[in-house]
């Protein structure tokens, strides 16, 4: 068998173009999955039944469907439910935000629980507002203590927005399988696109291994 | 007239389901007086201290502010607050803050001062409990008798007309508990209203103007130092002193 690398020369514009529109769909699904992790995980511990309730039937739903699931799903009920047709790139970010948001807000309520009571009665004590105290005093403590988490689920979600190209978002696998059926140069276009993948991942989960030392889960 | 006391206690009871915390105590806090809660854990004494800021609701009776019930409300509870500060057993500073900034959060969150005044305040405060020099440092480099006197002086930073101390001596190295018990002494003679649930026996003999003696939710006696320490007229004061190695 001959492998042809040229391929991989020729196509790198889109290549890298792909690449570009991974970040973004990445950095983009987090921009606002992380402020929607925090309101759910506000909701859920209320303790209003109807906020919480709500919260929870999302996070419980979302949290356990096929991510590849809910990307179709949102390709074929968003036309519908919003009554036009959306591009892919938003029907794609829609459904990652769904899914990440809902692992969010469980991340962020297990940090707000592991930041200990006397904590919120010393805030309340000076005569804090609950609001105050939860922006001032319990979120910024337990961002702090959620951050290595969120750099794994941000590695994860970089990897799984792989998954909206099912419906022709021409991210970085997209445009790689695009190359690969027009040039049939299967074996090059998949060792590129995990190369690709790789080289941009493997910093990132070393970024995740620092962040887990530098802000160890301790009082 | 004279003026009402800071603080009245009519009748009040707590219950943690079927536990009596509080089985109607009754009592009250003049202006100026330093007071010592003392007695057994689980006494209620420190329950008595955080129903007193709201911090635990009480099932029954009333305490007043200067007269006035305390608020059921948030917004009403939040303006008593101010009011009050409170010293905890774990000093609870916020860790991801600085120590200037754990003074000042009070009066710039709270009070809306400007950062400059806020900022001028806590550093006074500092220097007051000696601390200056640590102003610029992070609560978990301190030792834990210099963390609870940060404590005080973020208290103090909101200038309360009576402070509650929790037990701010219990977790502290026995090395340090002297230089906490120095700052309340001096906060004592320039005329705060203190109440103090303490087990320093030492303290309150030489501190206080008043000793109230807990056990099992209610008041065993009150009186001034001299007589609880010296002769009780309650028995079980005498024991409970003599358990702790009290010999008067």
């Amino acid at each position: 068998m001959r492998l042809d690398w040229s391929v991989v020369w020729q196509n790198a514009p889109a290549l890298a173009e792909g690449t570009l529109l991974t970040v973004v769909l990445t950095v983009v699904t987090m921009l606002i999955a992380v402020p929607a992790g925090i309101v759910l995980a506000m909701m859920r511990l209320s303790g209003l039944r109807l906020l919480s309730g709500a919260s929870a039937a999302y996070v419980e739903f979302f949290r356990n469907l096929p991510l590849i699931l809910v990307v179709y799903w949102a390709y074929y009920v968003m036309p519908v439910a919003v009554g036009v047709q959306l591009s892919g790139f938003v029907t794609g970010l829609v459904a990652l935000c769904l899914n990440v948001s809902a692992y969010n807000s469980e991340t962020f309520r297990a940090g707000i629980g592991s930041i200990r009571k006397g904590q919120t009665e010393a805030a309340l004590a000076l005569g804090m507002s609950r609001w105050q105290v939860m922006r001032e005093i319990v979120l910024p403590q337990a961002a702090r203590r959620v951050l290595p988490v969120l750099a794994s689920t941000w590695v994860s979600l970089f990897k799984d927005t792989s998954l909206v190209s099912v419906i022709a978002v021409g991210e970085l696998a997209y445009t790689a399988m695009r190359i690969r059926s027009q040039t049939f140069r299967v074996l090059e276009m998949l060792t590129a696109m995990a190369a690709i993948y790789w080289a941009l991942g493997y910093p990132q989960a070393k970024l995740v291994d620092w962040l887990h030392r530098k802000f160890p889960v301790s009082e | 007239m004279s003026a009402p006391p800071v603080l009245t206690y009519r009748e009040v009871r707590k219950l943690f389901g079927s536990f009596v915390a509080l089985g109607g105590v009754s009592m009250q806090v003049e202006r100026g007086q330093v007071m010592c809660l003392i007695g057994p854990s689980g006494s209620g004494k420190s329950t008595l201290l955080r129903c007193t800021n709201g911090l635990e609701t009480i099932d029954g009776g009333e305490i007043l502010l200067d007269g006035v019930a305390l608020a059921r409300d948030e917004r009403g509870l939040r303006d008593m607050r101010r009011r009050m500060g409170m010293v905890f057993q774990n000093f609870e500073l916020f860790p991801h803050r600085t120590v200037l900034a754990n003074v000042a959060l009070g009066p710039r969150i709270v009070l809306r001062m400007d950062e400059a005044a806020a900022r001028e305040r806590a550093e006074a405060l500092l220097e007051k409990v000696g601390l200056a020099d640590k102003a610029g440092g992070y609560p978990a480099n301190l030792s834990g008798g210099q963390q609870q006197r940060v404590a005080i002086a973020r208290a103090l930073a909101m200038e309360p007309e009576v402070m509650l101390f929790d037990e701010p001596t219990s977790a502290l190295d026995p090395e340090t508990i002297g230089e906490v018990l120095t700052v309340m002494k001096r906060l004592a003679e320039e005329g705060m209203t203190m109440i103090v649930v303490t087990h320093e026996m030492t303290f309150a003999r030489r501190v206080a103007d008043w000793v109230v003696v807990f056990e099992r939710g209610l008041i065993l006696e009150q009186g001034p130092p001299a007589q609880i320490f010296e002769a009780p007229h309650v028995e079980r004061t005498r024991e409970f002193l003599s358990h702790l190695g009290w010999e008067g």
